[in-house]
């Protein structure tokens, strides 16, 4: 089963012209990898990235391919395999497949991978239906430390970012994280209806998701998981409320295991450059992304902690077998 | 009221400039080219496409992504009835009879019919998106995951439509279709099942994979092992290239009872295409004055579930246009379309941006026309796709088929399923088993365990919970009077008979 | 297994493909339900991942005896003999397209041996013509989709070349 053998040949064509051009970035031949179906986040993520890398001239192609699979889990592992040491791969992750690759038991891990640098990330709200009992995050956590079984969370999929965060909110309010009573849905749609026709006590989801709603007054978001108030938005965080709950759900770019500091070097240089450019920032204002650049080895102990963090929580509610 | 028709109109008269056709027509010619391949259905299509309609104004850029939309469904019907290869789930039902059609020199009918009815019920159903969109999303809202299992329960029910002859054989299709449907890992605990280990298999079994391997691959199979025997001609064209006054006839309540299944299911959140077109198919099998014609094309079984298929795509408008709630992939990438311009759907938008709505609604309209005066002229041609041959036409079919796959998952492990489920579409025929019912497990399988699960997780696992909704009470009673009213009617006859 | 003409009259005799199938259907139920006996309790609230498995479990448990009565009985539609060599035919093409891919061969080697191959099933004898039909078409296909619609198919050297 290596159906990478291809990927010699290409890996001996682009060596030599990385020998050939490593001083001109122009030359770049990208290949990206979005571990997941077309039109995702992930997806979306790198497509943006090849708009971004030939529009500001960075890279002369970039081509996408997609690896749809469990989280990226396949993804990753055909990654590892197959862009050994080819310094020009990368492929674009986030925060779920943190969460995935241990709740998969996945025998390739992040800790193989070339960190290059986080890009994006999206800040993640609590909501109530608007005719909800509950007003504040404190009411909330009164309620759960009150009956927790008695308090559904709906939210995306097991394991992902919207999981981890109610297990975080019930374990930093004093509640037994293992007992949250979470209802996963497949799709921002489906667990929005659910939290509008208040079939569950609250949801969880990412900011922008919501934002709508929430303007409207259908829902009503009880915090949000930044650091400090986010500009324009007149919500308060969990943080000023008194619980410690800052998380957000955040996409980052890597590249093939085994490559030379070189290489390693030309690629964030070549990422540090299309952040720095204005197709992306056109890009970002189109989407709606949160520019949250961090390169080098910020983001390598970054990924460390969050691999840490995430896999902690899971075992605590039950989902990865410690 | 009054307002909406003038936002309409305006809308049209956006939608009917000269270059904006133009748009609308490469939008559906580009959406069938892809979507006619097996295993990209519209979404895929449309996010494929999405790139190319960055580069237009947004009133031209909306009007083409509407075109390449219908296309893209409209591409995986064709595909149904002439090589019985449904390109997406919702048209599985298409595939039954209107393979059958094609087969017997129909396939003109059959693909006219499917269009015309796509039009018809794209078109009633938009007119309810523009008037009842309020009023039925607070009605979908409404419904909880214990009203949902209660609606798979109906579904279930009418599953035994695609039986056969035999209800044991029936189940057992349906069995092992259920058993398919458990592969990957569980939605609510996150648990790998049956995966063996095998990465690939974690996401389950995509029924894209299985309809081309069980109806493609098997059939190109099942037909080569029968060469030795009388050699099947397919005469493309017998009788009338185009619908007859009796097919007209037969097709018109169809396609109004397909679209009044599809509308509803479709605005609620969680209703998807394949449960209207599944409830349309067996209502018509039903209904029908020619009950000896299903199963062998009859051209009902085409209208109703086509019908059906593109109401329920404009059903899931309500909750998106209303709500800004995407609840399928399609309106996913509805949304994506939006927010080119950074326009977030939801509440406010029929009340911040009527100009899009109504544009988009009124494209819609537009694209649904295109598609008809692109493709009714093309069935001819389509139709005589069937004169090539036989050699030819099976290996193109097969290279078509796999191709789909190719393109959307390219790996071993997809591409080996596909061939093993053609194995066994072709050991099922052999052996006489219906092959509609696996794929029908395989789909409502998972969406009741998981919706029965979440009920019950709600309620703490009280089983009570089902039946204290009105809305699951009412579809429960449904669901147990379809299944037992046959055996009674049947008890009570035989009971007269002995009588006498 | 026990082909039968069409018209056999003497249908209650002992069907061993149906015996074949009861057996397979029982295997399955017995995987099923290892594998729900293998999973963790699992569900905090509610039903857990277990339960459906088992009831799938017992349903082909009971079709499995259902399905072994018709075999018992001979009460098996009647069937026309198969001839295995077409296909077998067409699998080695999907096996070969699957090679292909699978090292790196590309989309339209691989399309083209699956082309070829199941003309031949279908009593064509010109390989070659039917292999210059498909290297043309295939490319013709990968063409318009890869690089007009950016449709992302599996390169392989004759793809670099293009």
């Amino acid at each position: 089963m290596t159906p990478f053998q291809k990927r010699l040949f290409g890996a001996a064509v682009a060596l030599t012209l990385a020998a050939a051009g490593a001083a001109h970035a122009q030359q770049l031949e990208l290949k990206l990898m979005a571990p997941a179906a077309p039109g995702g986040g992930w997806d979306q993520t790198a497509r943006s990235m090849q708009q971004a890398l030939v529009a500001a001239k960075i890279a002369r192609s970039v081509q996408v391919t997609n690896v749809p699979g469990a989280g990226g889990s396949v993804g990753i592992a055909q990654f590892v395999n197959g862009a050994k040491g080819d310094g020009n791969q990368m492929m674009v992750n986030g925060f779920v497949m943190v969460g995935a690759l241990a709740m998969n038991k996945s025998p390739v891990t992040l800790e193989q991978v070339t960190p290059i640098a986080r890009l994006t990330e999206e800040i993640q709200v609590i909501v109530v239906p608007a005719n909800s009992p509950l007003k504040t995050a404190q009411d909330l956590a009164a309620a759960v430390k009150a009956d927790i079984a008695k308090v559904t969370f709906a939210g995306g999929s097991a394991g992902g970012v919207d999981h981890v965060m109610a297990a975080l909110f019930a374990g930093a309010v004093g509640a037994d994280a293992k007992k949250i009573n979470y209802i996963p849905f497949s799709g921002g749609g489906e667990s929005l209806a659910a939290i509008l026709g208040a079939k569950v006590s609250a949801g969880i989801s990412g900011l922008s998701e919501y934002e709508g709603q929430i303007k409207s007054g259908k829902l009503r978001a009880l915090g949000v998981t930044s650091e400090k108030r986010i500009a324009g938005v007149d919500i308060p965080t969990f943080k000023e409320q008194g619980i410690d709950l800052v998380l957000a759900n955040w996409r980052s770019v890597v590249a093939a295991p085994g490559i030379t500091p070189e290489q390693r070097k030309t690629l964030s240089d070549a990422v540090e450059k299309m952040v720095k450019s204005d197709a992306w920032k056109d890009i970002l204002k189109q989407k709606g992304w949160e520019d949250a650049y961090l390169g080098g080895d910020a983001f390598a102990d970054f990924l460390k902690k969050e691999t840490t963090r995430v896999t902690d929580v899971l075992k605590s509610v039950g989902l990865v077998k410690s | 009221m009054i307002d909406t028709f003038a936002q309409l109109a305006h809308g049209m008269a956006v939608a009917l400039q000269p270059l904006n056709l133009l748009y609308a027509l490469i939008g559906v010619f580009l959406g069938t080219a892809v979507g006619v391949l097996p295993g990209i259905g519209p979404a895929l299509t449309v996010a494929l496409l999405l790139p190319v309609t960055y580069k237009l104004d947004p009133g031209g850029s909306l009007i083409m992504f509407a075109g390449i939309y219908y296309g893209g469904m409209y591409g995986g019907s064709t595909t149904a009835i002439l090589i019985n290869t449904p390109g997406e789930s919702a048209s599985m039902a298409t595939a039954l009879e209107g393979n059958k059609m094609a087969k017997a020199g129909r396939g003109g009918p059959a693909l006219a019919t499917a269009a015309i009815g796509s039009f018809v019920a794209g078109t009633i159903a938009t007119i309810g998106l523009a008037f009842l969109a309020p009023w039925l999303v607070d009605f979908a809202v409404r419904f909880g995951p214990e009203d949902y299992f209660a609606l798979m329960c109906v579904a279930f029910v009418t599953v035994s439509a695609t039986f056969g002859d035999s209800p044991i054989r029936g189940l057992t299709s349906l069995f092992i279709g259920l058993t398919l449907g458990l592969i990957g890992i569980d939605k609510l605990t996150g648990q790998a099942r049956l995966a063996f280990g095998i990465p690939e298999l974690l996401d389950g079994v995509e029924v894209t994979t299985l309809a081309v391997g069980l109806f493609a691959v098997g059939e190109a199979l099942y037909v080569a092992s029968r060469r030795h025997h009388a050699e099947e001609k397919l005469e493309p064209v017998r009788g009338s290239l185009w619908m007859t006054r009796e097919d007209w006839k037969r097709s018109w309540k169809p396609w109004l009872r397909g679209t009044m299944f599809g509308f509803p299911i479709g605005a609620l959140p969680a209703g998807g295409a394949e449960i209207p077109t599944f409830l349309s198919y067996s209502t018509e099998k039903r209904l029908t004055k020619h009950p000896e014609e299903f199963g062998k094309g009859a051209i009902e079984g085409v209208a109703g579930p086509e019908a059906a298929n593109n109401a329920s795509a404009a059903g899931t408008l309500v909750p998106l246009l209303t709500l800004g709630l995407p609840t399928s992939a399609t309106a996913a990438m509805m949304l994506a379309g939006f927010q080119q311009y950074g326009l977030n759907p939801g509440p406010l938008l029929f009340a911040e941006r009527p100009d899009l709505v109504w544009g988009l609604i009124a494209s819609l309209f537009i694209a649904n026309v295109m598609l008809l005066v692109l493709n009714l002229p093309l069935v001819g041609l389509w139709v005589r796709l069937l004169a090539i041959p036989q050699p030819w036409l099976y290996a193109g079919i097969l290279a078509f088929a796999t191709m789909g796959t190719i393109a959307a998952k390219p790996s071993v492990v997809e591409l080996s399923m596909l061939a093993g489920f053609g194995v066994m579409g072709f050991l099922m025929r052999r052996f006489d088993y219906p092959i509609a019912p696996v794929v029908v497990g395989l789909i409502l399988g998972p969406i009741a365990e998981s919706q029965l699960r979440r009920a019950l997780q709600i309620s703490l696992g009280d089983p009570l919970t089902l039946v204290q909704s009105p809305i699951s009470a009412t579809l429960l009673a449904i669901a147990l009077i379809a299944l037992v009213a046959p055996f009674v009617l049947k008890g009570l006859g035989r009971f007269k008979a002995n009588e006498d | 297994m026990t082909d039968r003409a069409p018209g056999d009259p003497s249908p209650r005799r002992v069907d061993r493909a149906g015996l074949v199938i009861a057996f397979a259907l029982a295997v399955l139920a017995v995987v099923l339900v290892f594998d729900a006996f293998r999973l963790p309790p699992g569900a905090m609230y509610g039903v857990g991942p277990g339960a459906m498995p088992l009831v799938v479990a017992v349903g082909l448990g009971l079709l499995a005896i259902g399905n072994l009565i018709d075999a018992l009985r001979g009460n098996m539609p009647p069937r026309e003999s198969a001839d295995p060599k077409p296909v077998l035919l067409i699998l080695g093409g999907l096996a070969l397209l699957i090679a292909i891919i699978g090292f790196g061969g590309g989309f339209i080697l691989a399309t083209s041996a699956l082309f070829v191959a199941t003309s031949a099933a279908f009593g064509r004898r010109a390989l070659l013509i039917d292999a210059a039909i498909a290297l043309v078409l295939s490319t013709l296909i990968f063409l318009a989709f890869d690089k007009l619609l950016t449709l992302s198919l599996p390169t392989g050297p004759l793809e670099r070349l293009l």
